[in-house]
């Protein structure tokens, strides 16, 4: 299933709203999950869920806090989606740029062979 | 969110002479990259750029799909991440509209490990998380190259 193919995968970690808003909450400051939960209108257990995939993502970090769970944003995965993103966003629009310049220059089909 | 970059353009030329654009070997090296193409499905084939810092300048494909002169699909893998490039060929009224969706991340996972391994991601990521938030919200279906 979808769910057990792709668990890792930061592509389908940050396809969620309630996820993107946690993760946005994390980059201000570490928070635990009481703290989460109080700020979404989602019970406990949806946002425990909401961490696991963030955690299995590799875009959290729970760690020990006394009897609380203290959640920190890991930005590394954010930053190759990143790249491969922006990289791929410049480079497509150019080169189909390209291709129009190409075709452009070619003779027209009447004088072409065949 | 969709998890394709998708583009459209225009050209003013006929579907048959943009698919052999897209199909002709020393065509495509004038606009894409050098190659060794072939349009049949199953041909195993590489993209070769001069190599840059963190890319060793080639992809690696296999055709998927082609079926002249409207579809044409290939895989592209290129620095671990395994992608794929879709052509969409539509006559409209003086010419051909093109649509490219570039899709599929599957290799990811053993290039982000990798990646975090390396040094000097940190301090540059923290700025840029929320435009890579903003990006991912963006890119949605129809993001136009024209």
């Amino acid at each position: 299933m979808f769910d057990d193919l792709e668990r890792a995968d930061v592509f389908r970690a940050v396809a969620d709203p309630t996820r993107r808003a946690m993760l946005e909450l994390l980059r201000e400051t570490d928070r635990s999950v009481n703290e989460l939960v109080e700020r979404f209108p989602v019970s406990q257990p949806a946002i425990s869920r909401h961490l696991r995939v963030l955690r299995e993502a590799g875009l959290v970090r729970p760690r020990k806090a006394g009897r609380q769970r203290v959640y920190t944003l890991e930005a590394g995965p954010l930053q190759e989606v990143y790249d491969w993103v922006e990289h791929y966003r410049r480079f497509w629009p150019r080169r189909l740029k390209a291709l129009g310049e190409y075709l452009d220059r070619q003779p027209e089909p009447r004088s072409e062979e065949a | 969110m969709s998890r394709t970059l998708t583009f459209e353009a225009f050209y003013p030329h006929p579907p048959d002479r943009v698919w052999r654009a897209l199909t002709d070997r020393r065509a495509i090296s004038e606009w894409l990259m050098e190659n060794d193409f072939e349009p049949r499905v199953g041909h195993r084939f590489q993209f070769r750029a001069p190599p840059q810092p963190g890319w060793n300048g080639i992809v690696d494909c296999q055709v998927l799909e082609a079926d002249p002169p409207r579809r044409l699909a290939y895989s592209w893998v290129s620095n671990a991440i395994d992608t794929r490039v879709a052509w969409t060929l539509t006559p409209e009224a003086g010419g051909t509209r093109l649509r490219l969706e570039h899709s599929g991340f599957r290799g990811l996972k053993g290039y982000m490990v990798s990646f975090i391994l390396g040094s000097g991601w940190k301090g540059k990521i923290l700025k840029e998380i929320a435009r890579v938030l903003d990006e991912l919200d963006r890119i949605a279906p129809a993001t136009g190259a024209q």
